[in-house]
């Protein structure tokens, strides 16, 4: 089913990798948020950078009454409103719309699948797409296993005359493992593995890409990448907004679910894992799941010793009163959801044993941050002896996601003129680095899909793997009585008992 | 005897360590960072190429903030001068404050005092930094700087859409490519070689490359029989430099080779006559390709390739071009294959500044061999131009 990269002699020497095969991009849910704030932007800015070939082409199908005219308008607004490239290039944009398209049809209608398949021949025919496409799942998850069983019917999981047929999920992929589990028996019933991208965008971020680049392409950092250095691994994403109007949903799902099962786990899997044999989709998602395998399981029993939970309150900042989590349209008024998550991790290997991983992700904290900080250990003894011992600071090596993408080392170093030691910083942003922006997320993510490189997308094994280690989590709360909600005031870093957690190890958690 | 002037190295290092510290004051506590990845020695002969040069550097501050070193030189200056002036090239964080710095040393050299130039730039340069030497204008490979400065530097960056001779000049810099002559600065050691209009080439290629990238338009590529390059003027005059290394490209990676009698002429013309490689077995498999360059009036302005187009006209006629549009910075790109509808984008073509094509030549590290192959060929084209 994959195709093989032939040699193409001119792509010798030109830094910007090859370019897919023409294709057509299936859009399920197309009239929604995700397609004209993200995937059409990612799409317009690819074809900008001339990352795409002539004759790509995306179809838009849902249920709306949309026609082809009024559905390539509202992607133009959304482009406009939303692409890092400013407003869109009214000649370029011209040429790009040519090959959109719309259909409708319920997600749940045998004959919307057979128009779908005479619509894909068609642009096959027109734009010479040559029968590769890639279906994208940006509906609600609910209709994941419709529109996958519906594909199945009607032949469309199989491309005619040699082409390629690849299928996008967008997150969340299940609630829980048994959910998760049925989810990959749906799509694999229908489709091989080696056409399944399960979507994690944390992955397509460039400082993200950056950790295996800084472990694996510097020798100074791996041989001290290990228990015998590292006391402790912070990993925090901090959110500053609210639940917005995601309030329906995010109630039956809460901060575990929503951050900790995919994206800090990507992370903590980035961080952790041993070097991969290859730069390869297979290699690396190999290495990801044995971290994922040695990670020591949090029983139910044991939730309240390695776990936190908090949702924030109304508060008033500065006379203005900003909502709790309560007060969320789609909400319920007594809802135990929570919206702040802390939890300590241990890796049994011969790596990590012993070295607690803190994760925490919240909602409505002071700053959008996110970052991972690996905290070295103290010197062993204390040579100048005007400096206390405990004025000592440990190293940090800080890899910040987001918003600044960089990284810092923390270092102690002499006063000038003082017999005092004080901790400086060594700093490497990306934007002062490089003076190119990065791309975002999506558009290295659609286009690793179309290239046919699932390196940075979620093996079937991975995203059981991640939730066989949440659940128990889950099910622990579920039996314990129900927590004093709201426990931390909107605009404030979590819960105090948080702080403590960390209190208890004899650690606090970074100043961020 | 005329006593010349001097000018004191250490009075110019002591008014860059001052000029730091003001710039710390100025930004109020925040850092700034003294980030240079590398020297750049640049030589002007006229006060207006010394300004534009200092423009372009400024500029480059973002992307490879450095040390530049440039030589403002006035051969017709009777009176012998010698003057130097530093300057931080700062890029501005948010609060206006300047954050990353990079420096700038101008030394101004009038009549006879231009041959202690080289003499002055070597003491100068940051250690265990790369060294480039930037040319810009005509004949390049007979300046007196690279001359004094070839074992010293890693790259040399020229221009070759300001060639006055651009045939002979070429060939020239293929043979400076080649590193064929003795002297220090030669084989293993000798400096790495960029032209910026190779540089302005890239999307050019890009565009060509891509439409290969597709299985079942690569097959075509190895059929090609014929290829026509469509080039505007440069600066009012004609340069054939820069379509001779997009020929030079393609010949290199096809594996072209040119006839006994590869070239002929007519008016703006330019015909190479050139043999590919066998596709199939037979004798009727050897076939010959002729590359076309043309001399056309510019579109919308704008100097450089007009046009490529790359046609299979033997058996299964196939058709990819790329051409620019009406509409500023964009290209046409088409793919006609019989049989088959035609495919027809515009893409981004933009035309790119000086600044624009330095740095991105700045990020190659080592040897562009993509560019050297490409160079050898035009340069076989070229010699037999001259």
């Amino acid at each position: 089913m994959e195709t093989v990269a032939l040699e193409n002699p001119l792509r010798a020497g030109l830094r910007l990798g090859r370019t897919p095969e023409p294709c057509t991009m299936v859009i399920f849910g197309a009239t929604g948020d995700l397609t004209s704030r993200k995937l059409v932007p990612a799409l317009y800015n690819l074809a900008r950078e001339r990352r795409l070939p002539g004759g790509f082409s995306v179809l838009g199908f849902a249920r709306r009454d949309w026609s082809d005219d009024f559905f390539r308008e509202t992607l133009l607004e959304g482009v406009n409103a939303n692409s890092r490239s400013g407003p869109a290039e009214p000649s370029l944009w011209a040429s790009f719309a040519e090959g959109l398209f719309y259909h409708r049809s319920s997600f749940d209608d045998p004959s919307g699948y057979q128009g779908l398949a005479e619509r894909l021949a068609a642009i096959d025919a027109e734009r010479s797409t040559g029968g590769n496409r890639v279906f994208y799942l940006a509906t609600p998850p609910e209709s994941y296993a419709e529109i996958i069983g519906q594909l199945g019917a009607a032949g469309l999981n199989r491309s005619p005359n040699g082409g390629w047929t690849r299928i996008i999920v967008e997150k969340p992929f299940g609630r829980d493992l048994e959910s998760a589990r049925a989810l990959n028996q749906q799509l694999l019933a229908v489709f091989d593995e080696q056409q399944v991208y399960r979507i994690d965008h944390y992955l397509g971020k460039e400082t993200v890409q950056n950790i295996l680049v800084l472990r694996f392409a510097n020798s100074i950092f791996e041989p001290i990448w290990d228990r015998r250095h590292v006391d402790h691994v912070q990993i925090t994403v901090a959110e500053s907004i609210g639940v917005e109007d995601r309030g329906g949903y995010y109630d039956s799902s809460g901060a575990l679910r929503d951050m900790i099962q995919n994206h800090l786990t990507q992370l903590l899997t980035l961080v952790a894992m041993e070097p991969p044999v290859a730069y390869d989709a297979d290699a690396v998602r190999d290495e990801k799941v044995k971290v994922l395998r040695a990670i020591k399981p949090i029983a139910p029993a044991d939730v309240a010793r390695f776990t936190v939970r908090g949702q924030y309150g109304a508060v008033s900042v500065n006379g203005r009163p900003l909502a709790g989590y309560r007060d969320e349209r789609g909400v319920a008024p007594d809802s135990q959801t929570e919206t702040y998550v802390a939890l300590k991790r241990f890796i049994d290997s011969w790596r990590w044993a012993g070295v607690p991983f803190y994760l925490r992700s919240g909602k409505a904290l002071p700053r959008r941050v996110s970052e991972i900080a690996i905290q070295f250990k103290t010197v062993p003894t204390m040579l100048f002896a005007d400096t206390p011992m405990h004025d000592i600071e440990a190293n940090v090596l800080a890899i910040k996601i987001q918003p600044d993408e960089g990284i810092t080392l923390k270092f102690g170093s002499k006063v000038p003129g003082q017999q005092q030691i004080r901790p400086v910083t060594m700093d490497f942003r990306y934007g002062t680095s490089f003076g190119v922006a990065s791309p975002e997320a999506y558009e290295r993510l659609l286009l690793d899909c179309m290239l046919g490189d699932g390196t940075l997308f979620t093996r079937r094994d991975e995203v059981e793997a991640s939730w066989a280690l949440i659940t128990p989590i889950h099910q622990g709360w579920e039996s314990g009585p129900p927590q004093p909600f709201p426990n931390y005031e909107a605009g404030t870093w979590g819960p105090a008992a948080a702080d403590e957690f960390m209190a208890r190890d004899g650690r606090a958690w970074r100043r961020l | 005897m005329t006593t010349l002037p001097s000018v004191d190295i250490s009075t110019i290092e002591r008014e860059l360590g001052q000029l730091w510290k003001e710039n710390a004051a100025e930004a109020g506590g925040q850092a700034v960072t003294r980030a240079l990845t590398l020297n750049l020695v640049a030589r002007a002969s006229d006060s207006a190429t010394a300004e534009a040069i200092s423009g372009v550097v400024q500029g480059l501050t973002a992307s490879h903030p450095n040390r530049t070193v440039l030589a403002s030189l006035r051969p017709d200056d009777a009176e012998p001068r010698l003057d130097a002036f530093v300057q931080a090239n700062c890029l501005l964080g948010s609060r206006g404050a300047p954050q990353v710095c990079g420096e700038q040393i101008t030394i101004d050299a009038r009549g006879p005092a231009m041959a202690q130039v080289a003499s002055l730039v070597l003491p100068l340069l940051v250690p265990d930094l790369p060294v480039v030497l930037w040319l810009p204008g005509p004949a390049p490979f007979a300046d007196p700087l690279l001359g004094r400065l070839r074992g010293v530097i890693d790259r040399l960056i020229v221009d070759s859409r300001s060639f006055a001779d651009p045939a002979r000049e070429l060939s020239e810099m293929a043979r400076f490519e080649a590193a064929d002559h003795v002297g220090p600065g030669n084989g293993p050691h000798a400096p790495a070689l960029s032209d910026l209009a190779w540089a302005e080439l890239t999307p050019w290629r890009e565009l060509a490359a891509q439409f290969f990238d597709t299985r079942v338009l690569l097959p075509h590529l190895r059929r090609m029989d014929r290829v026509e390059i469509d080039y505007a003027p440069q600066a009012g005059r004609a340069n054939v430099a820069q379509s001779l290394l997009l020929a030079g490209w393609l010949a290199s990676c096809l594996g072209w080779t040119p006839l006994e009698d590869a070239l002929s002429q007519e008016g703006g013309t330019l015909r190479l006559h050139l043999r590919r490689p066998a596709v199939n077995v037979g004798p009727s498999a050897i076939r010959l390709v002729t590359v076309e360059l043309r001399a056309v009036p510019a579109t919308a302005g704008r100097a450089g390739i007009a046009a490529l187009h790359m046609r299979a006209l033997d058996g299964v006629t196939a058709d990819f071009s790329v051409e620019l549009a009406a509409e500023e910075g964009m290209a046409l790109t088409t793919a006609q294959v019989a049989g088959m509808t035609p495919v027809r984008r515009l893409a981004r073509c933009e035309r790119q500044s000086e600044g624009e094509l330095l740095a991105a030549e700045l990020r190659l590290l080592s040897r562009d061999r993509t560019f050297g192959a490409a160079l050898r060929a035009a340069g076989v084209f070229a010699g037999r131009l001259g």
